[in-house]
């Protein structure tokens, strides 16, 4: 017994080792070590660090902009999973069912998401100030001939549109996997007791993709609290600051302002959101799925 | 037990070796580097300038040739911060020997990393236009950029009808005059406003500072003054910098849309002689290049006019100065090292292929005054007439690293109409007295 519990934490270890080494230099590590900074002053580059306390954590409840910006980021999140998913949903829904050119279809809603995203925001970015303005000034419709990115409301609205562009594709292929996977046995039993239409969907298909819907809201979640690369690109945070998303107030907390400490600290608190609201969604999506 | 453990203490041998391997490498990599450094050093240099890539690696190379210090140009990807770029290297113990960087980065690193250049020769060169922090010296300024208002003498010529002297725009009237008649004669709105926040925040509300006795020193007087509390709306320079931005605005190709005016498009128009005129700096050169401007087109600067004085020095002058300085690094280069950087700066000042190849290879117009080669393109032409008219004022107001950002969003909402001069006022005085 005893031989092969040693074996067996021997056996984990070759397996382990190498990716746990890896797992703590790049995460592990700098978190501890920017845990650290957060109680220091230090601005980025110089050799001196003060310790300071938590004076970085009272500046960061002080920050009002970093507060509006994480409420902004909210909604943002709010919004943009909610339209994530029904997109993906519903996109998956029709091309599981052996409709013409569905490989065709899959393919081209996914391509969006193997773009990156600071090429995507570019690419939207021209969109957006260019072709609909050229579009709208040779139609005469004055709404269209101004950029979408100039104004507050409708550069926030654009954000949320390209990002539903992006991420749908890639959920959708979660929820076809989903689709793929549900029992034929249980669907067969649903329609011989009459269950047709919405009936089947709401009590038999939607219960049995609990799971994807676990997996996908979970992604959408952290990829949309964290995004930076599509928010820099697009709008920049324009105009005037009013899409400064929450990744992006960080940043420029501890790289424009040089102020690393306080950067850190809005960080970790970041983290703390994000960890703990995918965390709760993930534990009740779990108790929600039932077993085929 | 007895295998376990021996398997056990492979691993952990394993990874010794691992950790020792990687030492071990750098080890051997930096005797080389020694070995060779007894017949040639080789520095490094960083640039924040993407556009003059090209150009200061042939400038390496002609050095190397010269002189058999090798230099290696690292670059500093678009969109890279080179500050962050630079911290990078720092804190991973590779700092660049030589670093071309903005006076507020400079400013920023000074105290613990920039080898003091109080002494050297070339300080007597570019006088006005060095970076003197608490009375001493700690970087070359590199190359001069000036900004004002850029002009396109052919567009403005064809609509008036007749001929155009840019030294008559000296005060707010003058200017506004030209604009309405521009208007009247069928350009509709000469004025080209660019929605960048850098451009907004730093360039043109920077005039402000710059233009408050035309030294650094006056732009901290100005600046001081915010910080202790002053009301910018009691602030002469301020009410006359809304006053022509106002005038601009009313003149604005981009009235409709203010915000949806990106600075390419910017290059785009004034080249092709939609607008007359654009507020910004010689480095806009490629951009209107690229736009479309003949490399020999009439194009040149009239002051950003502020208030109606024409004796003014603001309105008969344009703002330029050392807007990248290069710093050598004092604490992770050997002596050597240190040398052969200060032998580059001098190559670039004194040396006649050095000279030559700055302005030729970098197109930018050199600080040293020493230089007999006169820039290449109409904007930088214009800059040399004005150096040596005495047509210039040299200010470099230094602000905190993210008064662009602040302000230039502050901006962009005063030039959306979004927001009124006092809002913009109160937030200019917020945001330094928040810096005390």
């Amino acid at each position: 017994m005893k031989k092969s519990t040693v074996s067996d934490i021997k056996a984990g270890a070759m397996f382990a080792l190498p990716g746990l080494l890896v797992f703590f230099l790049v995460v592990i590590i700098p978190f501890v070590y920017g845990f650290y900074l957060t109680f220091t002053d230090w601005n980025g580059v110089s050799q001196l660090k003060s310790f300071v306390g938590f004076r970085n954590y009272a500046d960061t409840f002080r920050d009002t902009e970093f507060w509006s910006s994480m409420w902004l980021t909210l909604r943002y999140v709010v919004i943009s999973v909610f339209l994530v998913n029904i997109v993906a949903f519903f996109l998956a829904y029709l091309l599981s069912n052996g409709i013409r050119g569905q490989n065709f279809f899959r393919a081209g809603f996914f391509t969006p998401n193997l773009i990156g995203g600071v090429v995507l925001g570019f690419i939207w970015k021209f969109i957006f100030s260019n072709v609909f303005t050229a579009v709208g000034k040779s139609l005469g419709a004055e709404w269209l001939s101004k950029s979408m990115l100039s104004a507050p409301k409708s550069a926030y609205f654009a954000l949320i549109l390209v990002t539903v562009w992006q991420l749908a594709g890639y959920m959708m292929l979660i929820y076809i996997a989903g689709f793929t996977g549900l029992s034929h046995d249980v669907l067969e039993a649903a329609s011989i007791d009459g269950a047709t239409g919405w009936r089947r969907m709401r009590s038999i298909i939607l219960p049995l993709m609990v799971p994807s819907f676990v997996i996908c809201i979970f992604l959408t979640l952290s990829r949309t609290f964290m995004v930076y690369d599509l928010n820099l690109t697009l709008t920049k945070g324009g105009p005037y600051a009013s899409t400064r998303l929450v990744a992006m107030h960080v940043y420029e907390k501890a790289f424009t302002s040089r102020n690393y400490g306080v950067g850190q600290a809005e960080a970790l608190f970041l983290f703390l959101v994000v960890a703990l609201i995918s965390g709760v969604q993930v534990w009740m999506g779990r108790k929600k799925e039932v077993s085929a | 037990m007895k295998r376990s453990i021996t398997v056990i203490s492979v691993v952990l041998m394993a990874l010794l070796m691992f950790t020792g391997c990687s030492k071990g490498s750098t080890e051997s990599a930096s005797t080389t580097a020694t070995a060779a450094s007894v017949s040639k050093v080789s520095i490094t240099l960083l640039n924040s300038k993407g556009e003059i890539q090209t150009g200061l690696e042939k400038i390496a190379a002609q050095f190397e040739k010269d002189k058999g210090i090798h230099v290696e140009v690292i670059a500093c990807g678009a969109g890279e911060v080179p500050y962050t770029k630079v911290t990078t290297m720092y804190n991973s113990g590779n700092a660049p020997t030589l670093a071309i960087l903005d006076p507020t980065d400079i400013v920023g690193l000074t105290k613990e990393y920039a080898l003091e250049l109080t002494g050297e020769a070339w300080t007597a060169e570019t006088d006005s236009l060095n970076l003197v922090i608490d009375g001493k010296i700690y970087s070359f300024p590199f190359c001069v950029e000036g900004r004002g208002i850029i002009y396109n003498k052919a567009a403005i010529e064809a609509t008036l009808g007749r001929e155009f002297d840019p030294r008559t725009i000296n005060s707010y009237s003058s200017f506004k005059a030209i604009l309405a008649e521009l208007r009247s004669k069928g350009m509709e709105n000469p004025v080209f406003i660019a929605k960048e926040d850098w451009s907004l925040g730093a360039h043109q509300l920077g005039f402000i500072y710059d233009a408050y006795d035309g030294t650094t020193a006056g732009s901290e007087v100005i600046i001081n003054e915010l910080k202790a509390g002053k009301d910018p709306l009691t602030i002469d320079r301020f009410n006359q910098f809304v006053d022509t931005m106002d005038l601009m605005l009313e003149y604005n190709f981009a009235k409709a849309d203010p915000l949806g005016a990106d600075y390419d498009q910017g290059a785009l128009e004034l080249a092709c002689g939609n607008v007359a005129f654009w507020p910004n700096g010689c480095w806009a050169w490629p951009n209107l290049v690229e736009g479309g401007a003949d490399a020999d087109g009439e194009f040149g600067f009239i002051s950003f006019v502020l208030g109606d004085d024409t004796s003014d020095f603001a309105n008969n002058s344009i703002q330029a100065s050392a807007s990248k300085q290069i710093m050598i690094d004092r604490v992770q280069a050997s002596a050597e090292q240190q040398a052969a950087a200060k032998e580059f700066i001098n190559y670039l000042v004194y040396d006649a292929t050095g000279q030559k190849m700055f302005v030729e290879e970098t197109a930018l117009i050199p600080a040293a005054k020493n230089n007999p080669n006169a820039p290449l393109d109409p904007l930088g032409q214009d800059i040399a007439e004005r150096t040596a008219e005495g047509r210039l004022y040299t200010s470099c107001f230094i602000a905190p690293s993210d008064h662009w950002s602040v302000m230039g969003a502050a901006m962009q909402k005063y030039i959306a109409g979004m927001s009124s001069k006092k809002e913009l006022a109160s937030t200019l005085s917020q945001y330094w007295k928040a810096q005390n």
